[in-house]
C-alpha cells in the first residue's frame, strides 16, 4: 500500500447517537451482509448498508456523513426485518441521513435547533417575527412608493390587502432563495463524494449525461418505482405517493399564483383569486386533501411499525406535523374566508403563512432536505453509473467491493 | 486338565433354521470329545438361566456358548469360577451368511472347534493382589483452580487428599485475575473469581493436607502403592528439604499453564507499552488509574491483538481457547476505567464457545469497544509516545490504523508438562555419548543430546518409571491420552492430567475437568484394590505373568509397553508393576521368547485356536484366511456388519485379539504352516490422531510387519499373503470389501503350498 492509511479515531458521541437511533442495536452487526443482499436498491459494487454499518460501529463520522449511498436508501426496512442480529441497518441509515442534514447545515446552530423539540417556539417564532415585521413595514413602504391600497373590492378586508402581492412574493421568494442557497454547499459536497467514491473520477460510459440522468430520476421519482421495490412496508408507497403529489400540486398552484400576474399570456379567471370550481382551486383543494391523507397514513404506519422495524425520530414527526399544520391552516383560511369569519380568518391566514415560512426557511435543516439531497444523490448515481449492474468503484472502495464479493 | 467341558449351541435368532445343529453338536462331542453338548433356544433371559442351571447341575467347569456376541452379556452373566468362552455364532455366522449353505456350516463348525480349543487352553483367573494394602488416598499436583477443585471433590467423596503447590499460596492464575468472565446466565457481568472462598474451604477440610512451596521430588511405585517424596522449592525452607513422604493410590496432575512468548513479528519486549494479557491483568488488579508503563500517562485507548503467536504454524500452532474471552473481559476493564476510553480488538477468528456467545454480544453492544477481523501488520511508536497499530483486511475497510496508549497481546497457553520420554531419551543419549562403542555412535548420541537439551531439568512428577520421570506428551506438550475417545486418560495408569495442562480451557471447564479427574482417581484406587484393570479393559482381572527363567533381557517389553508398566533391573530384566497394567498384551506380542501370558489370553491359547480349524484340501478350492481382529473396534464392527446382514466371505476365520499390539508374529507363521492361505490383521487407526485404545498397539503391529515379512521370506511365501488394515467401528460397511479384496489377492497367488505338508 503506497497510500498511508489515515488513523481512525472513533467518535464515541456519534456512535452513541446512532446507537440510540437504532434502539441500541447498532453494535450488534457482525457484518454478515444480509442487509446488502436483501436490499433491492443497493448497487452491485460496494453495496450499502453493510459497509455503512461497519463504519457506524467504528464511529467513522466524516466518512458516513459524506457518504452519498445513504441517500440512495428509502428506508423500506427490508434489511432491518431480515437482519439476523436485529441491528436495524435501515434505521441506522435514517439516523445518518438526519445527522448528515445537521452536518451539512449552515449555520450549524440552526441545524442543531431543528433537531430539538425544545426549540419549537423559537423555530416558529422566527418566521412569525419576520412576517410581523413585514406587516409593520408594509404601509410605510407602500406610502413611500405611492402604491395605494385597492379599495371597493367585494371582500371586506382582502388577504391581498393584508399581504399585498409584492410583499408576499418578496418575503417568500427570499425565504426560498435563502434555503436553496444554504443547501448548495451540502449538495456540492454530496455530488463530489459520489464522483470520487463511485465514479472513478468521471461519468460512467453507460451514463446518459446530466440531462438524461435528471430526466430518468424525475421519471423514477414521479413513478415512485423505488418504493415499489420495498417488500416489507408496502403502505409507505401509498402514503409517500399521496404526500408527494399533494405537495407537488400545492407547489404548482403556488408557483402559478405567484407567476401568473406577470405572465402576459394568462388573463382573467386564471389569475388569483380563483372561483371555487376553477381548475386551479380544485387542484389545490385535492392536493391539500392528498397531503393531509398521506400524512395521516404515515402517522398510522409509524405507530403500527414502532414495534418491529422503523424508529421514528423528532425530525420525522416535525416534518409530518408541519405539513399537517400547513394544510390545516390553509383549509381553515379558505373555509373561514367563505363564511367571512372576521377577524379569525386573518389569524388563520397568518398562521398558515408562518408554517409555510417555517417549511421553506428550515428546508436545509429539516427532514424535507431529503427531497434535495436524495434527488441529488439519485442524479449523481445515475450520472456516475452507480446503479444496479453498473458502476466502477474507486481504488478507495475497491477493497470493500472485493470484500463484499467474497 | 480334568475339568468337565460343556457346549451350548443356541438355536434361537434363526440360527437353528440356518445350520445343521446336529452336525454342529457332533463336531463338539465326537471330534472334540466334549462330554456335554446341548441346544438352547436363546442365550438371554430364560435361555441364559437354563444354561446356568445346566452348568450347575452338570458341574461344568469350562463352557463354550455358541450364540450371541459375547459383548451382549452383562457382567456376571455366568456363575463365578466357570471358565466361559462365548462366541458370536449369530452375528459372525448366520446373520452374515446364507442359510443352509455348505460354507456357512463349515464356518460354524470351525468356530466351534476354535472356541472349544480355546476353552481347553484357558486357565482360571486369579486377580492380582499385592502384598501391601492398597492405599486409597489421592495426590494432587498443582494448586490452581483445577487442583483445588480436584482436592475438594475427592475429599467430598471421603478420600484423603495431599495437595502439592509449587508457589507460596494456592490459587494459581485465577488468583491473579481482577475479575472472572461470567460463568452463569445471563453471561453479561464479570464475576468475582471465588478463589479465596475455595482456598478457605480447603483450609477447613480435615481430609486435605496442603503443601505449599513444595514439589514432588520422587514418586515410586504403582497405582495403589505410589510412594511420594515432597520437597521444598526454596521459599522458607532451603530448596530440596524433604517436607514429607507418604503413600497415595492415585495422582492428578493439575500443573496448569504458562503464557507463551508472543511471536517475534510483534515488538513485544522492545516497546514497554506492549504487554501480554497476563501482565495487563496484573496492571488492572493492582488498582489505581490505568497508566502507560513507559511514561506513566493515563491510558485512554487499548488495542488487543488476538492470537499473539497462537494458531501460527511457525510459533504456537493451536488455539488456547480462552484468549478471546480474556480480551473481551479486559476490554470491559478499559471501558470501566473512563467513560470515553476505547478498546480495539483485532482478531482473526473470535472464539467464544457455547453460551459465552452471550458475553460476546454484551461486549459487542458497548459503544466504546471496537471489534474487527484483521491481520495486525505493524505496531509502531510515535513521537507522542502513543502506539499506532496497522491492521490489514479489516471489516470497516481494507486497511485500518488506530492510535492507542497500550497494546495487549493475547498470549497463548503452554501446558506446564514435562516430556517424560524425551527426558529419558536425553539421559540415555548422554550415556551413549560418553560410552558409545564407535565414534559415529558417540557423535550421533551427542547430536541427540543437543536436540533434547531443552528437556534437561524439566521434571515435574519425578516418577520412577523405566520410560521416564513424567507423562509421555503429544506434539504440543499436552500429556498423551486416547484423545479422541477417552481424553481423561493418560499413558500412566492412575495418573490423570486435568485442567489446562491437558487442554487449554477456562475456569468453568477446569472445574468440570477437575471433578472428572477426581472421579477417575477414585475409580482407579477402588478397582485396583479389587485387582481389576481400569480403562479400557475396565474390570478385567487377568494380568500378565512373565516366565522370567527364559527372559533374554532384550527389553522389548519394557520399551514397547504403552503404559510404562514394566521397570527394569540393572540387567534389563522386566520388573512387573501389575497395578499399572492395562492388560493390552503388547508385551505378549513383543516377546520373542513368548514368556508373557495371561490366564485367559496367551500365545498358546490363540495358537491352539488357529490350529483347531479344518483346512480343506487344495483340490476343494476352499481357501482359508486367518483374520486377527482388534476387540475394540474391528470385532464390534464385524458384529455390526452381522446386525446389518452384510455378506461376509465364508473362508475367513476370525480370532479376536485384545489389541493388534498383542499379536505375536508366531501366530502368523503358525497359521501359514497350518495351511491358511493368508493372514489379515485389522486394528484401530494409528498416527497423530490415533484411535488405538492402547495408544501404540496398532502402530506396533505395523512396525512388526518387517518381522513378519522376514518370516514369510524364510517360508518362501509371498509378502502379499499378510495384510494389515485400520478400521473404525463406524466403518463396518467396509469390512466385507476388505475381506473380498484380500481374497482376490490370495486368488492371484494361488493356494498355500504348505497345505500339502
Amino acid at each position: 500500500m503506497t497510500v498511508e492509511t489515515a488513523v481512525v479515531d472513533p467518535d464515541l458521541e456519534f456512535i452513541r447517537l446512532l446507537d440510540e437511533g437504532s434502539g441500541h442495536m447498532l453494535k450488534r452487526c457482525f457484518q454478515c451482509g444480509t442487509c446488502s443482499a436483501t436490499c433491492d436498491l443497493s448497487p452491485d459494487t460496494s453495496p450499502f448498508p453493510r459497509k455503512e454499518m461497519a463504519w457506524a460501529a467504528w464511529g467513522m463520522k466524516e466518512r458516513l456523513l459524506n457518504d452519498p449511498d445513504v441517500w440512495l436508501c428509502y428506508q423500506c426496512n427490508d434489511c432491518s426485518v431480515r437482519c439476523p442480529r436485529g441491528a436495524r441497518p435501515g434505521d441506522v441509515l435514517a439516523m445518518v441521513r438526519r445527522e448528515a442534514i445537521v452536518y451539512h447545515a449552515f449555520p450549524a446552530f440552526v441545524g442543531r435547533w431543528a433537531s430539538q423539540p425544545a426549540a419549537i417556539p423559537l423555530l416558529l417564532g422566527i418566521p412569525a417575527a419576520l412576517l410581523t415585521l413585514a406587516l409593520l413595514v408594509r404601509d410605510p413602504i407602500q406610502q413611500a412608493l405611492g402604491w395605494a391600497p385597492a379599495v371597493g373590492t367585494p371582500i371586506l378586508y382582502a388577504y391581498s390587502r393584508m399581504f399585498p402581492r409584492w410583499l408576499l412574493n418578496g418575503v417568500f421568494l427570499a425565504f426560498t432563495l435563502l434555503a436553496l442557497g444554504l443547501l448548495a454547499g451540502g449538495v456540492a459536497r454530496l455530488w463530489r463524494s459520489m464522483g470520487r467514491l463511485h465514479g472513478a473520477g468521471g461519468p460512467s460510459r453507460r451514463a446518459r449525461g446530466l440531462v438524461g440522468s435528471v430526466t430518468s430520476v424525475v421519471a423514477s421519482v414521479l413513478m415512485h418505482d423505488r418504493f415499489v421495490k420495498c417488500t416489507e412496508s408496502r403502505s409507505r408507497y401509498w402514503s409517500h405517493l399521496a404526500v408527494f403529489f399533494g405537495f407537488l400540486a400545492l407547489s404548482l398552484v403556488t408557483i402559478w399564483v405567484i407567476s401568473a400576474p406577470y405572465n402576459p399570456l394568462v388573463r382573467g379567471a386564471f389569475i388569483y383569486p380563483f372561483a371555487f370550481l376553477s381548475p386551479w382551486k380544485v387542484l389545490a383543494n385535492l392536493g391539500g386533501i392528498a397531503l393531509l391523507g398521506g400524512c395521516f397514513l404515515m402517522i398510522w404506519d409509524r405507530m403500527r411499525e414502532r414495534d418491529h422495524a422503523s424508529v421514528s425520530t423528532f425530525g420525522d414527526w416535525a416534518l409530518i406535523g408541519t405539513l399537517i399544520l400547513v394544510v390545516f391552516t390553509g383549509f381553515a383560511t379558505e373555509v373561514l374566508h367563505y363564511i367571512r369569519l372576521e377577524p379569525h380568518r386573518h389569524l388563520a391566514y397568518f398562521a398558515h403563512l408562518v408554517f409555510v415560512g417555517a417549511l421553506l426557511l428550515y428546508l436545509p435543516y429539516s427532514k424535507l432536505a431529503h427531497a434535495v439531497y436524495r434527488t441529488t444523490a439519485l442524479v449523481a448515481a445515475e450520472y456516475f453509473g452507480r446503479t444496479r449492474g453498473g458502476g466502477r468503484p474507486s481504488p478507495e472502495m475497491a477493497g470493500t467491493a472485493a470484500d463484499n464479493a467474497r | 486338565m480334568s475339568d468337565k467341558i460343556g457346549v451350548f449351541v443356541c438355536t434361537g435368532y434363526g440360527i437353528g433354521q440356518a445350520l445343521d445343529i446336529d452336525r454342529l453338536c457332533t463336531v463338539a462331542t465326537r471330534e472334540c470329545g466334549v462330554p456335554f453338548c446341548t441346544t438352547v433356544e436363546s442365550c438371554e433371559g430364560p435361555g441364559l438361566q437354563s444354561i446356568n442351571d445346566d452348568i450347575r447341575r452338570e458341574g461344568l467347569r469350562r463352557v463354550v456358548v455358541a450364540g450371541i456376541s459375547p459383548r451382549r452379556y452383562a457382567e456376571g452373566a455366568f456363575p463365578e469360577g466357570v471358565i466361559v468362552s462365548a462366541f458370536a455364532l449369530r452375528e459372525h455366522v448366520t446373520w452374515c451368511r446364507p442359510a443352509n449353505d455348505e460354507d456357512t456350516q463349515m464356518l460354524a463348525e470351525d468356530y466351534l472347534r476354535m472356541y472349544i480349543a480355546r476353552v481347553k487352553a484357558m486357565e482360571a483367573i486369579v486377580p492380582f493382589k499385592p502384598e501391601e494394602a492398597i492405599d486409597k488416598s489421592v495426590l494432587v499436583v498443582g494448586g490452581g483452580i483445577t487442583g483445588m477443585t480436584t482436592a475438594l471433590e475427592t475429599a467430598r467423596a471421603g478420600y484423603r487428599v495431599r495437595l502439592v503447590e509449587r508457589s507460596e499460596r494456592l490459587g494459581g492464575w485465577l488468583a491473579k485475575q481482577h475479575r472472572s468472565i461470567p460463568t452463569r446466565p445471563p453471561f453479561r457481568d464479570l464475576e468475582d473469581t471465588g478463589i479465596d472462598a475455595l482456598a478457605a474451604e480447603i483450609e477447613r477440610d480435615p481430609l486435605i493436607t496442603v503443601y505449599t512451596s513444595a514439589s514432588t521430588s520422587r514418586i515410586e511405585g504403582a497405582p495403589g502403592l505410589f510412594d511420594v517424596t515432597v520437597t521444598s522449592t526454596g521459599n522458607g525452607k532451603p530448596a530440596g528439604t524433604v517436607l514429607d513422604t507418604f503413600r497415595v493410590g492415585a495422582i492428578v496432575q493439575a500443573t496448569g499453564w504458562t503464557p507463551k512468548e508472543p511471536r517475534d513479528t510483534l515488538p513485544y519486549g522492545r516497546l514497554p507499552d506492549i504487554v501480554r494479557n497476563v501482565e495487563f491483568e496484573e496492571m488492572v488488579k493492582a488498582g489505581g488509574p490505568l497508566i502507560r508503563p513507559s511514561d506513566g500517562r493515563e491510558v485512554r485507548s487499548v488495542a488487543f491483538i488476538q492470537c499473539g503467536g497462537s494458531r501460527d504454524k511457525a510459533h504456537h500452532s493451536h488455539c488456547s481457547s480462552i484468549c478471546c474471552l480474556t480480551s473481551l473481559k479486559q476490554a470491559l476493564y478499559v471501558r470501566e476505567s473512563h467513560a470515553d476510553a476505547k478498546a480495539f480488538i483485532f482478531y482473526e477468528f473470535m472464539r467464544t464457545p457455547g453460551q459465552y456467545e452471550d458475553f460476546y454480544r454484551r461486549v459487542q453492544e458497548d459503544p466504546g469497544i471496537f471489534l474487527t477481523r484483521g491481520e495486525v501488520a505493524d505496531v509502531r511508536r510515535e513521537d507522542s509516545g502513543q502506539l499506532v497499530v496497522t491492521a490489514r483486511n479489516t471489516m470497516p475497510g481494507d486497511d485500518l490504523r488506530v492510535r492507542v496508549d497500550l497494546v495487549v497481546l493475547a498470549a497463548g497457553m503452554e501446558p506446564n508438562s514435562a516430556d517424560g520420554e524425551a527426558i529419558r531419551a536425553l539421559k540415555d543419549a548422554k550415556v551413549q555419548a560418553e560410552r558409545g562403542e564407535s565414534e559415529t555412535q558417540r557423535r550421533e548420541a551427542a547430536e541427540k543430546v543437543a536436540r533434547l537439551q531443552r528437556h534437561e531439568g524439566t521434571e515435574i512428577l519425578n516418577l520412577v518409571y523405566r520410560q521416564g520421570p513424567d507423562l509421555p506428551v503429544l506434539e504440543y506438550g499436552f500429556p498423551d491420552s486416547h484423545f479422541i475417545c477417552f481424553p481423561y486418560e493418560s499413558r500412566r495408569t492412575g495418573i490423570y492430567p486435568a485442567g489446562t495442562v491437558r487442554q487449554p480451557m477456562d475456569g468453568v471447564a477446569s472445574r468440570e475437568d477437575a471433578a472428572g479427574a477426581a472421579m477417575k482417581a477414585i475409580q482407579c484406587v477402588e478397582m485396583t484394590s479389587r485387582g481389576e484393570a481400569v480403562h479400557p479393559r475396565a474390570g478385567d482381572r487377568s494380568y500378565p505373568s512373565f516366565f522370567l527363567q527364559r527372559c533374554t533381557q532384550c527389553k522389548r517389553c519394557t520399551e514397547e509397553c504403552p503404559f510404562g508398566v514394566l521397570n527394569e533391573d540393572e540387567k534389563g530384566t522386566p520388573l512387573l508393576r501389575a497395578t499399572r497394567c492395562r492388560r493390552c498384551g503388547v508385551c505378549m506380542g513383543a516377546c520373542p521368547e513368548r514368556i508373557v501370558s495371561f490366564a485367559d489370553y496367551s500365545v498358546d491359547i490363540v495358537g491352539s485356536m488357529i490350529k483347531a480349524i479344518e483346512v480343506p484340501e487344495e483340490s476343494e478350492e476352499k481357501p482359508r484366511i486367518l483374520a486377527l481382529l482388534c476387540e475394540n473396534d474391528a470385532v464390534p464392527a464385524l458384529d455390526l456388519a452381522g446386525e446389518h446382514r452384510l455378506r461376509i466371505n465364508p473362508f475367513v476365520r476370525v480370532v479376536p485379539v485384545r489389541c493388534l499390539g498383542s499379536v505375536n508374529t508366531v501366530w502368523v507363521s503358525e497359521a501359514l504352516s497350518k495351511g491358511y492361505d493368508g493372514v489379515i490383521l485389522i486394528g484401530c487407526k494409528y498416527g497423530d490422531d490415533y484411535q488405538c485404545h492402547f495408544i501404540k498397539g496398532s502402530e506396533l503391529a505395523n512396525t512388526r510387519g518387517a518381522n513378519i515379512r522376514e518370516k514369510l521370506q524364510k517360508m518362501a511365501l509371498e509378502n502379499e499373503r499378510v495384510e494389515l488394515h485400520q478400521l473404525q467401528i463406524s466403518e463396518y460397511q467396509r469390512l466385507p470389501q476388505i475381506f473380498e479384496k484380500f481374497m482376490d489377492v490370495i486368488e492371484q497367488f494361488g493356494m498355500n503350498p504348505f497345505k500339502e505338508l
